[in-house]
């Protein structure tokens, strides 16, 4: 009966830890209202997320997606934001996403191997929703950095570009990654 | 054995059996639309309810029941699609539309099981070897021994248990007691087995099975009411599986789920299923009817 009791303290004590070490929200909290304000001597990036992609292969998207393509392919347009110290295009991403109230999905660092988040999908387009090879990439200032965005530091006046890609990055001018490099 | 009532569905041709079990298992399997979904589960559940009488039935639905809340708990955490975001989890929409996705999931899981569990009531290992024996005859003899494997290990593990509580080992109380000494008997169960399917395989071998020449008696034939089974079968089917290639009962959870669409079209794939799920139930039902009527004219 001992060790029954210990066994017991110990599925609730396991319980107690996970539900501490989880951050609730709810949509309000999640979805801020407040950005920082952009004043004179503030760092600035520029960040336009599109799907332009789609609008070419429109065949191969799920029907049910149609309606959250957007007519002229831009979901958000190059938009200015305060860059803080220390930001990373996921950071930056996130904040944004929280502002606009766009959604957005991202494994966490911690579950894949190269360490770093993956966006899954943003506006309900996910990977693999227009056919196979497709999914999210990002570029800064038209470069596609050979590391994931969470551990891709900002300067001042950089210019994010998150694209949907329909090819693995070839339609959008990505030649790093799984299209060419890839065995 | 246990008692096997020989009744209207189990006594159809095997070919027809296991043509019916096939076709909704597979159709269950690859549909994502919560109604047919919950007519193949209560097709499923109310066929083997009639079969093995009420006690069992209740006994094994608290679990499936359990089975289902956890499939539907666990799914939200790992989908976050949806439109509706009902709150946050480390910065990851639990959502409205991915509980009801782990909700159908688990809704086919369950049915799926109750057919597979009324399939190995109903297809016994004679009838899959009838069906198969000759065509495919190692195949055929690992699956229905793996088939029976399961029952079988039950009705040892019993007698394990009992064995060893007689002995007076295991009378320890308490929860870990209790698992470790099941374990033991787990172990012992599985040294069992491998030795008991070495021993099938010999005697099996011994009496020339799968030789050329060996012949089969079976009673098995094949009458006009297996013939009108297997057409209403397959006509069935063959609604259903048109219906749903021609996305008719397409049913979308994400992002946004589908609005319940009862057109005409909609409608005849709908009944076909609920007919074709229904069919064993009510042909057991059926039987009943028609033993009662004729009793009461004696």
């Amino acid at each position: 009966m001992k060790k029954d009791i210990i066994a017991i303290f110990a599925v609730i004590i396991a319980v107690v830890i996970i539900i501490i070490g989880t951050d609730f929200q709810t949509v309000d909290q999640y979805y801020t209202d407040h950005i920082e304000d952009i004043k004179q001597d503030s760092k600035t990036v520029t960040m336009t997320i599109e799907c332009k992609t789609i609008l070419k292969n429109k065949e191969k998207l799920d029907k049910s997606l149609e309606k959250y393509v957007p007519d002229n392919g831009f979901i958000l347009k190059d938009t200015k934001f305060v860059l803080n110290n220390d930001d990373t295009a996921f950071d930056i991403l996130d904040r944004v996403t929280r502002y606009k109230k766009i959604q957005m999905e991202y494994y966490g660092a911690d579950l894949n191997r190269y360490g770093t988040v993956y966006i899954e999908g943003i506006n309900y387009l996910y990977e693999y929703s227009c056919g196979e090879l497709s999914g999210w990439v990002y570029s800064v200032n038209g470069q596609y950095p050979q590391c994931g965005c969470s551990q891709y530091k900002l300067k001042d006046g950089d210019h994010i570009v998150w694209s949907y890609t329909c090819d693995l990055g070839r339609d959008v001018g990505c030649t790093v990654g799984g299209g060419n490099n890839g065995k | 054995m246990e008692n096997r009532k020989i009744s209207g569905f189990n006594t159809l041709h095997p070919a027809v059996l296991f043509t019916y079990f096939v076709s909704v298992v597979i159709v269950a399997m690859f549909c994502t639309n919560p109604v047919m979904l919950f007519l193949a589960l209560i097709g499923g559940v109310s066929f083997f309810g009639v079969m093995k009488g009420a006690k069992l039935f209740f006994q094994d639905l608290c679990f499936y029941i359990l089975m289902a809340v956890f499939i539907a708990i666990i799914n939200p955490l790992f989908s976050h699609n949806g439109v509706t975001p009902l709150f946050f989890m480390n910065g990851n929409p639990v959502t409205l539309e991915a509980i009801l996705y782990g909700v159908d999931i688990a809704l086919m899981l369950v049915g799926v099981i109750y057919w597979c569990k009324c399939y190995s009531e109903v297809m016994t290992t004679d009838k899959f070897l009838f069906l198969f024996g000759k065509a495919v005859p190692k195949l055929s003899l690992v699956l229905s021994a793996a088939l029976r494997f399961i029952p079988l290990f039950r009705r040892k593990l019993k007698e394990i248990r009992s064995v060893q509580s007689s002995l007076g080992l295991y009378e320890k109380k308490g929860m870990i007691n209790r698992v470790t000494a099941e374990l033991k008997v787990f172990s012992s169960l599985i040294t069992w087995s491998l030795e008991n399917s070495v021993d099938t395989g010999a005697s099996m071998k011994a009496r020339g099975y799968g030789l050329k020449g060996r012949t089969h008696f079976s009673v098995f034939t094949f009458r006009k009411r297996d013939l009108g089974y297997l057409i209403c079968i397959i006509v069935l089917v063959g609604i259903v599986i048109l219906g749903m290639s021609m996305g008719i009962s397409d049913f979308k959870f994400y992002p946004e789920i589908s609005e319940f669409n009862f057109g005409l079209k909609q409608i005849a794939v709908y009944i076909s299923f609920g007919i074709l799920s229904f069919i064993p139930f009510l042909s057991e039902l059926w039987e009943v009817i028609m033993w009662k009527y004729s009793a009461s004219k004696i």
